[in-house]
């Protein structure tokens, strides 16, 4: 009985995912023909999680805005191009992997320090940070700023796609296939990036641990 | 599994990337190895470190911000060349030749029906109800910025035309700044609004009621979050002299750790020692304020901080 009720509860998920995935083709197909609404609701859909990441891997408000929107621009432009066949987050992930991959590959061409420390008007984005982490404890929350701001130096470090592949697998929990997948490489070559970005944070971080 | 192998087997297994097969292996190997089980709790602790450092998160702010830029963008793209070049492009650039050749029947027979129809043209203004139009468009629709059109319907029988489409028109609002409606614009303009000028003539127009609790929460919201530094100082400047309180220290404590302007430091170290005047000294201000003291990576902030360390103690 129990198990019949369980299955009739996946069975009425997998119709609610079909049905959600169905829906989100909709709205493609009508942004590919121009309908900007659709496009918009399309943007909704996904747009908290592509900031969250782009803030991650940049740590900065203001690039991350600036990356945010040059994701959503680029998928505006190459819709059109995209197969209905193929999973449309697989596809815009890949879309944010590489525009930060290329931003941070600029960067660490243009050999920057860190945006925080010299652009003007930049947030801080620790200000931004869940209260309830650290705790109330202000030793806490002192020991937490500390680390962050040392990871932050850390990660500095790391060249571009060891960068991003610890964010996407750190921060966002993501599979090492899926990590690979969005950035263009095996997964293989995935798990390097991350053992050489750990191995360079312990260097950094050793003296925490 | 051996030592060499385990050594970058490690950061797998704590993500939880090796197979069940794997990780036995390794766990088998930890059991028997003291060196390799030192490496994997120092593994774990590190770990643990990192999972700990706070995330930053996007803000409401920010992703309204965010939000509005890209739509500005997405206008821009749409109404600019690169747009009018894609539409054509995507009408006719992979289009094999019959597809093509259908294409340009239905322009051409479109010319032809516009020109059978031209002397209806003179028949809309009576045919189409001036009531509607005057309903629809309120005053001139010179005035509207047209966002998205959706549907444009011509009817061949009245030769009017129905069009649907999201616009904005430009709003003047005039009233007291006793009016909350007024105000809550004001705020919301200081809080959200990307540019950095009308924030300004904002902040200089919410002056007077800064003691409002709406304006005053805006106003230390702008110390903290507004992304223009000569902003934060002008904010700065309008709380000196507010009613003292727990969120005006919290938002003046959080400009002197976090800001990455020294000017706006300063600012905050100032209207610190002022509050701590008037509303006698906490305990949470004097640590922050020592700490700064010797390791701000301004000079003249540590210099500053110092004084201010002084002049505390010298009150006590």
């Amino acid at each position: 009985m129990v198990d019949g009720a369980c299955l009739e509860l996946v069975g009425k998920t997998e119709i609610s995912r079909q049905g959600e995935a169905e829906a989100e083709r909709g709205l493609i197909r009508r942004a590919q023909r121009g309908d900007r609404a659709a496009f918009d609701a399309l943007v909704r859909r996904y747009d908290q999680e592509v900031l969250r990441m782009t803030l991650r891997m940049v740590r900065s408000e203001v690039e991350a805005q600036d990356l945010y929107q040059e994701v959503f621009l680029k998928v505006y432009r190459s819709l059109g191009q995209f197969r209905l066949e193929a999973r449309f987050s697989t596809w815009l992930y890949r879309v944010v992997t590489n525009v930060c991959f290329d931003h941070l590959r600029q960067q660490k061409t243009r050999s920057e320090v860190p945006a925080r420390e010299t652009a003007e008007g930049e947030l801080d984005y620790a200000g931004t940070l869940a209260d309830d982490r650290p705790g109330l404890n202000p030793e806490r929350a002192l020991q937490a700023r500390e680390i962050s701001r040392r990871l932050e130096a850390a990660l500095g470090r790391l060249s571009p796609r060891e960068r991003v592949v610890f964010e996407l697998k750190h921060c966002q929990g993501m599979r090492l296939r899926a990590i690979g997948e969005f950035c263009g490489t095996s997964e293989e070559a995935a798990k390097n990036s991350l053992f050489r970005a750990v191995q360079k944070l312990r260097e950094e971080l050793g003296d925490l641990v | 599994m051996n030592c060499d192998d385990l050594e970058k087997a490690i950061s797998l297994y704590l993500y939880d990337e090796l197979t069940a097969e794997e990780r036995g292996a390794l766990e088998g190997h930890v059991a028997g190895c003291e060196g390799c089980r030192a490496k994997l709790e120092e593994s774990r602790r590190l770990h643990r470190v990192l999972s700990e450092c706070p995330q930053p998160e996007p803000t409401p702010e920010l992703l309204v911000r965010s939000r509005q830029a890209l739509d500005d963008a997405l206008d821009r793209e749409q109404l600019g060349w690169r747009g009018l070049l894609r539409g054509w492009m995507w009408n006719f650039g992979a289009a094999p030749a019959p597809r093509l050749a259908a294409v340009l029947t239905l322009v051409l027979l479109g010319f032809g029906l516009g020109w059978t129809l031209r002397p209806r043209a003179k028949s809309l203004e009576p045919v189409a109800p001036r009531q509607t139009a005057a309903s629809f468009f309120g005053t001139d629709p010179g005035d509207l910025r047209i966002r998205h059109i959706s549907e444009v319907a011509p009817d061949p029988q009245s030769g009017g035309v129905r069009i649907t489409l999201d616009a904005e028109r430009r709003v003047t609002l005039e009233g007291s700044l006793d009016d909350p409606r007024i105000r809550q614009v004001l705020v919301d303009t200081m809080r959200g609004y990307d540019n950095p000028g009308i924030r300004r003539d904002t902040l200089e127009a919410l002056r007077t009621h800064r003691d409002n609790p709406v304006v005053r929460a805006a106003l230390l919201f702008a110390i903290r979050h507004d992304p223009n530094a000569g902003m934060r100082l002008e904010a700065l400047g309008t709380v000196r002299g507010m009613e003292p309180g727990r969120d005006m220290q919290e938002a003046l404590l959080g400009a002197l750790e976090h800001d990455t302007n020294p000017g706006v430091r300063v600012a905050a170290v100032n209207a610190l020692l002022q509050h701590a005047a008037e509303e006698g000294q906490d305990e949470t201000v004097m640590p922050v304020l020592v700490k700064l003291a010797a390791s701000d990576q301004n000079a003249y902030v540590r210099f500053q901080c110092q004084a201010a360390v002084r002049k505390m103690e010298g009150n006590e």
